[in-house]
C-alpha cells in the first residue's frame, strides 16, 4: 500500500478545527460535513458526494484542496470517457519523429523502441498525475462519474483500492502520494454498489435558511439584511415547488448581484419580475413561478 | 429477537459497533466487515465525544445512498440512543482499551467473521436477481398489487439504460470516418511530408426519428399503463420522439411528455384524454394521423411504433390501407402486440389479420424482456 497522504497533523485535530478552517476560507461548512472531511482524512478513503446540481459539491473538492494547501486535479466525466483522456496516452508525433531523427544513428531496434516508450512521451492526464504528485497527496476531484460510463467505473474502482496504474510498455506506476479523491454524482444514474461501498458518502441537501443566508453572507458582505432575509425566504419557497430545474447557491448569488447591480434595495414585485432570469435558468420555470403569484414571494 | 437491540446491553464499544452493523445488515443494508472495521476506526478516532459527530461517522460509512442515508437515523437514535450518560463513560473508558488493543488477534478474528458474512450475503443477492428475473418475464397483466411497484422502478432502471446505451451507440459510431486524404497532406506539411495527423472525413449521423401510437382502449388497459411509462422514458433520452394515443380518437401527447415528473405527466394525460379504455377504431385513427401528423412527423428514415393489440372494431380494409401509407413513409413499422406473449396465440382477430401484410416487425410487448427487445430493431440499421 502507497502511503496514506501526508497531511499536516494539526489540519486535522479535530471537526471544529475543519469547520473553522473552512470558514476561513468562505465555506460554510455543517458538522455532517466537517465530520465526515475528518473521517475521510483520517481513513483515508474516497468520498461520495451525491446531490442536486447547484448544491456545491464541487465546491467541496476545491475548499478542500485550499485548505489543506494542496493542488486539485480534476478530472470532468462525460459519456465516452476513455482511458486514453482518463489515464494516459502517448505522444505519438513526437514519436514519429523520433523516430525519424533516430534513423541515422546506429540505434538497435530496441534500443530505439526503448526510448520512444520512455517517460518523455508520455502524456498524463489526470488520474495519472495525480498519482505521481512528487511533493505531496493532490486532491483529485472525479466529478459527475455518473456520467461516465460503467466500464469506466469499473476501471475507476480498481484505481480506488490499489492505487496503481499499470502501462504495458513502462510498467507499473505506483502512488507516490495517494490522492484525496473527491467523486461528485448527479445521480443521473445509479452507481454501482461496489464504487459506492468503497467511498463515504454524503447527500448534499440544499441549504436550510440559515445555511444560506450564511453563505451569501461569506460571499457579499456587503448586503443590506433586509434584502438578504427576503431573498433567502424567496428562494427557499421557490425551491418548494416542482420546477425543472430548481435553483441552487450559484443561483442565488446571482440573483442576489443582479438585485444589487439593479439597484433594488428591497425584494419588491417588481424588482423580482425583472431579475427572475438571475434565478431561473427556463421559460418554463418563470412561467411557473410567475403563475404561481410573487407577491406571496416578496411579503414581508 | 424480542427486545431491541440497545448499545447498553453490550460490554464494550467494539461489541457495540459489530451489534449495530448487525442491526443495519437485518434492516436490509449492504454491510460487510470492511465497513465494520472503517466504523470502529473512527470510534477510535475521536467521534465519540460528541453523539452527533458519531452519528454523520457512521451514516457515512454504512449508507451508500439517499435513502439509506434517510433511513438511518432513527436506527442511530434507537441504538444509540437516551440511557446515554451512564453508558457513555463507560464507552469512553472502555473504547480505549479496547481500540488500542487492535491486536493481530482481533484482526483474525474479524477475517473468520468475514466468510460468513460475505456467504450470506451472497444468498441474499441471489434471491434478489432470481426476483428481478421472474420479474422481468412477468406479463404486465399479470403483476400482483405487491410486485407492482417494484417492477415499475425496475423498468424505468432497465429502460432508461436501454435508452441510454443506444444513444451511446449512436455516437460511437460516428466517431470513426473515412480518412480525408486531402486534409491530411495538408496537416502533413508541418510533419515533413508524413502524414502524422491522420484527417477522418465522418458521416453526420442522421437523427433517427420515432413515431410512437400507443393504443389506450379498454382491451389495453393493463397494458397501457406500463406502456406509456416507457415511452415517457423513451422521450426522455431521444429528442426525436412523437408519440400519439389513440383509442376511438387520436390524441398527439408529445408535448405532455416534457415534463420530467412522470406523475405530473399522467395527470396531465389523464385529463386530456377522455376517451380514455373505451372502444378501439385503429384504422380511423391511423387515418387521423396520416392526415394531420404523417407529414410533419415522419421522413423516409424514421420508424413507427404500433403498440396496440389489435382488437379492432372498425373496418379492417381501412386499417391496412392507413397502414401501408404509413408504411411508404417510414424505415420501418414495427407492431408490439401484448398478446402475442400469451401462448397459443394467432393473429387472427380481423384488424391483426390485415395488418400483418404491411409489418416489419411484429413483437410482443407484455413483459419487460419482450419491451427491451426493441433496442435490437432500433439501433441496427
Amino acid at each position: 500500500m502507497p502511503k496514506p497522504p501526508f497531511i499536516v497533523k494539526d489540519l486535522i485535530k479535530d471537526t471544529e478545527t475543519i469547520t473553522r478552517g473552512l470558514s476561513q476560507l468562505g465555506y460554510v461548512a455543517d458538522e455532517e460535513l466537517a465530520t465526515i472531511l475528518f473521517l475521510m482524512l483520517r481513513l483515508g478513503k474516497p468520498l461520495l458526494l451525491e446531490g442536486h446540481p447547484g448544491v456545491g459539491k464541487t465546491e467541496v473538492a476545491n475548499v478542500l484542496a485550499a485548505y489543506l494547501n494542496t493542488d486539485i486535479i480534476r478530472l470532468q466525466c462525460y459519456e465516452g470517457l476513455d482511458v486514453n483522456s482518463a489515464v494516459y496516452e502517448w505522444n505519438y508525433q513526437k514519436q514519429l519523429l523520433s523516430i525519424k531523427i533516430q534513423e541515422a544513428t546506429d540505434k538497435t531496434e530496441a534500443e530505439k523502441e526503448a526510448h520512444i516508450f520512455g517517460e518523455e512521451f508520455l502524456l498524463k492526464r489526470p488520474l495519472l498525475q495525480s498519482i505521481t504528485q512528487p511533493k505531496r497527496a493532490p486532491v483529485l476531484l472525479i466529478d459527475e462519474i455518473d456520467r461516465a460510463d460503467e466500464e469506466f467505473e469499473a476501471f475507476l474502482l480498481e484505481l480506488l483500492s490499489a492505487f496503481q496504474i499499470s502501462i504495458p510498455e513502462l510498467g507499473t506506476i505506483k502512488a507516490v502520494h495517494r490522492p484525496l479523491v473527491v467523486l461528485t454524482s448527479n445521480r443521473t444514474r445509479e452507481l454501482s454498489d461496489a464504487l459506492k461501498r468503497r467511498c463515504l458518502y454524503h447527500w448534499v441537501h440544499f441549504p436550510d435558511e440559515g445555511k444560506e443566508r450564511r453563505i451569501v453572507q461569506k460571499h457579499l458582505p456587503d448586503i443590506e439584511e433586509q434584502l438578504l432575509t427576503r431573498v433567502i425566504r424567496a428562494v427557499q419557497a421557490i425551491r418548494q415547488q416542482k420546477l425543472e430545474k430548481t435553483p441552487g447557491i450559484a443561483e442565488t448569488l446571482d440573483w442576489v448581484q443582479g438585485l444589487q447591480a439593479l439597484g433594488f434595495k428591497e425584494l419588491t414585485e417588481e424588482a423580482m419580475a425583472k431579475s427572475l432570469g438571475c434565478l431561473l435558468k427556463s421559460a418554463k420555470d418563470i412561467e411557473r413561478v410567475k403563475a404561481e403569484g410573487l407577491e406571496a414571494l416578496t411579503e414581508p | 429477537m424480542s427486545e431491541r437491540p440497545h448499545v447498553s446491553s453490550y460490554a464494550s464499544i467494539t461489541e457495540a459497533v459489530i451489534g449495530f452493523a448487525h442491526l443495519l445488515r437485518q434492516e436490509g443494508w449492504t454491510v460487510g466487515v470492511q465497513e465494520t472495521q472503517d466504523a470502529l476506526v473512527a470510534a477510535s478516532n475521536g467521534t465519540l465525544d460528541k453523539p452527533d459527530t458519531f452519528k454523520y461517522a457512521l451514516k457515512a460509512i454504512f449508507c451508500i445512498n439517499k435513502e439509506e442515508s434517510e433511513r438511518f437515523e432513527p436506527f442511530f437514535e434507537r441504538f444509540w440512543g437516551k440511557r446515554k450518560g451512564a453508558v457513555k463513560s463507560r464507552i469512553t473508558y472502555k473504547n480505549q482499551s479496547n481500540i488500542q488493543r487492535k491486536s493481530p488477534g482481533s484482526l483474525v478474528w474479524m477475517g473468520q467473521g468475514k466468510n460468513e458474512e460475505e456467504s450470506r450475503e451472497e444468498g441474499k443477492n441471489v434471491s434478489g436477481a432470481n426476483k428481478i428475473e421472474r420479474l422481468r418475464q412477468t406479463d404486465f397483466s399479470k403483476v400482483e398489487e405487491m410486485d407492482s411497484e417494484l417492477l415499475e422502478e425496475l423498468a424505468l432502471q432497465l429502460w432508461k439504460q436501454m435508452s441510454l446505451r443506444m444513444k451511446r451507440r449512436l455516437k460511437a459510431s460516428a466517431r470513426q470516418g473515412k480518412i480525408d486524404l486531402r486534409q491530411t497532406i495538408r496537416a502533413s506539411i508541418r510533419f515533413g511530408g508524413d502524414p502524422l495527423d491522420l484527417r477522418r472525413r465522418r458521416r453526420i449521423p442522421r437523427r433517427q426519428r420515432l413515431a410512437i401510437l400507443l393504443d389506450v382502449s379498454g382491451s389495453m388497459d393493463k397494458y397501457s399503463f406500463f406502456l406509456l411509462r416507457f415511452i415517457w422514458t423513451l422521450r426522455a433520452h431521444f429528442e426525436q420522439v412523437e408519440a400519439f394515443i389513440f383509442s376511438t380518437n387520436l390524441v398527439r401527447i408529445t408535448d405532455y411528455l416534457d415534463s420530467k415528473d412522470l406523475g405530473r405527466t399522467l395527470a396531465l394525460l389523464t385529463a386530456r384524454a377522455h376517451n380514455w379504455s373505451s372502444g378501439t377504431k385503429i384504422g380511423m385513427c391511423l387515418q387521423q394521423f396520416n392526415e394531420h401528423y404523417a407529414k410533419q412527423v415522419l421522413s423516409g428514415s424514421s420508424t413507427v411504433i404500433v403498440l396496440s393489440d389489435g382488437l379492432d372494431t372498425g373496418e379492417p380494409e381501412l386499417l391496412a390501407g392507413e397502414l401501408a401509407r404509413i408504411k411508404q413513409r417510414t424505415r420501418r413499422l414495427i407492431w408490439l402486440n401484448p398478446l402475442k406473449g400469451m401462448q397459443g396465440y394467432e393473429p387472427i382477430a380481423k384488424g391483426m389479420s390485415a395488418a400483418l401484410p404491411e409489418i416489419d416487425v411484429f413483437n410482443s410487448a407484455h413483459n419487460l424482456n419482450s419491451l427491451l427487445e426493441l433496442e435490437n430493431y432500433l439501433t441496427h440499421v
